[in-house]
């Protein structure tokens, strides 16, 4: 009983329109089509390796709709980095040794980006709730936390000393106090 | 749950048409993260509500108004006086999910483990129904059962009104799971009206550790009029039991649930209460 319908959206910049039906999910449509650097792993928006970009927000891809997609912006590892010139992020992965099986990596890559796109502030409890929805069962998260720790703290340096983040108003600056402060 | 069609309308009046024509075979998506714990022998059409203006907050009278469709990610990040909400829902699952799933979709369909409900039935908030125009239902009402009954005739949750917190309010939530990101094993909200130390009015609702999220009464009344004290609180805090059915499983007893449920109740109303005496010192 399903019907076959199209899908057009923004996939990393280019314009693109797909075949799919109303049942498929954005993973299978992606995985499909060559962009398999989006893992399928638990597919029940659990484990987070098929974590991609939607309109500049992290999801997961295993339990979006190929049609929640339609007209909007999907990113997906694919247009982070490349083997010749890796992004930041990657290759503190690569020099900290943070990649073990590298099955979670693309997910963690993605959440880190958007996580990077989206805030000015890097406290600790900003970068674990971006992070929170990505598993890793190899490396018991130290080396993967050192790394981007590492690429936060040197931007927020170059960021004291550089424009003024003001300069930026497209980015909202979330502190995710839990004082009593923060409630009012 | 299969999907066969995506319709994607462009007015409230058309989504509520389409549901009607559809009838059982229909189905309002949002974020759509609720469907795959859902299971059904037929394949559903879909109405995508996402693209109806129904994603925003703003302070209108007395009330925070949250439209239908809007992410937890974004309720999550908003800031205001009297506001609370954010704490509730940085809590709920995962930064993805978050910025997927939608207020309406987690309180149309109430799962067993959901927080929200637990959290709008103590702060005494509304929900705007639309069947060709709006009206609102008190949470009291709208969780009075299961709400996705209520919209089987193709109605539509438009938004929920949560009432600014009052001077001398406070108001505190404790969730309890495997995992930051796991379902809760026990959700529980209140919020205290606190009057030179004295209790003038109290709001207690649980979830998660009972078959569906609801206020216990009997622990209202054992704390409005007293002291705000822990001495108080335990005692009213033991009343949990009373009439309430407690959920045993992954591996709790009921016997369990009930101890997890008064250990949070505590820890709640502590939270309340200072909050409530902080708002005041200022």
């Amino acid at each position: 009983m399903k019907s076959s319908m199209t899908v057009s959206f923004r996939l990393n910049g280019e314009l693109v329109t797909f075949s799919t039906d109303p049942d498929e999910k954005l993973l299978a449509l992606l995985r499909r089509e060559g962009y398999r650097g989006t893992k399928y792993g638990c597919g029940q928006g659990t484990c987070g390796a098929c974590t991609v970009l939607l309109a500049g927000r992290a999801v997961y891809a295993c339990l979006l709709y190929t049609q929640q997609a339609e007209g909007r912006d999907v990113r997906t590892i694919e247009s982070v980095g490349t083997l010749d010139e890796p992004s930041e992020f990657q290759k503190e992965l690569i020099e900290g040794g943070a990649v073990q099986c590298g099955y979670c990596i693309p997910g963690m890559v993605m959440s880190a980006t958007a996580l990077m796109e989206s805030e000015v502030c890097y406290d600790d409890e900003v970068v674990r709730e971006y992070m929170d929805g990505n598993l890793c069962r190899c490396t018991g998260y130290e080396k993967i936390w050192v790394a981007l720790r590492t690429v936060l703290d040197r931007r927020e340096t170059a960021s004291a000393k550089g424009p003024d983040p003001a300069a930026h108003p497209d980015r909202q600056t979330v502190k995710a106090d839990t004082s009593m402060d923060a409630l009012e | 749950m299969k999907l066969r069609e995506f319709i994607r309308p462009t007015s409230m009046s058309a989504a509520r048409d389409h549901l009607r024509e559809l009838g059982p075979r229909g189905m309002a998506l949002a974020g759509g993260t609720a469907l795959h714990f859902m299971r059904a022998t037929v394949p559903y059409t879909a109405v995508d509500i996402t693209r109806l203006g129904l994603s925003y907050i703003r302070p209108e009278h007395d009330f925070f108004v949250i439209g239908a469709t809007t992410p937890l990610a974004d309720i999550q990040r908003y800031r205001a006086p009297r506001w609370a909400m954010h704490e509730v829902c940085r809590r709920i699952a995962t930064h993805q999910i978050r910025n997927i799933s939608t207020i309406g979709g987690n309180i149309c369909r109430v799962f067993p483990w959901a927080d929200l409900p637990v959290v709008l039935l103590a702060l005494n908030a509304r929900v705007v129904v639309y069947s060709g125009k709006e009206a609102e239902v008190a949470a009291d009402d709208f969780f009075a059962s299961q709400p996705a009954n209520r919209f089987r005739g193709g109605d539509l949750l438009s938004a929920v009104k949560v009432p600014f917190l009052r001077d001398h309010h406070g108001f505190g939530s404790v969730k309890t799971g495997r995992t930051v990101a796991a379902f809760s094993l026990v959700t529980v909200a209140t919020v205290l009206e606190l009057v030179d130390e004295v209790i003038k009015g109290a709001r207690v609702a649980v979830g998660s550790a009972i078959p569906f999220p609801r206020r216990l009464l009997e622990v209202e009344a054992a704390l409005t009029g007293r002291e705000a004290t822990t001495a108080v609180f335990r005692e009213a805090v033991a009343k949990a039991g009373a009439a309430v059915h407690w959920r045993g499983r992954e591996g709790m007893s009921p016997e369990y649930s009930r101890h997890l449920t008064e250990v949070s109740l505590l820890d709640a109303l502590e939270r309340a209460a200072t909050f409530a005496r902080e708002r005041v010192a200022r």
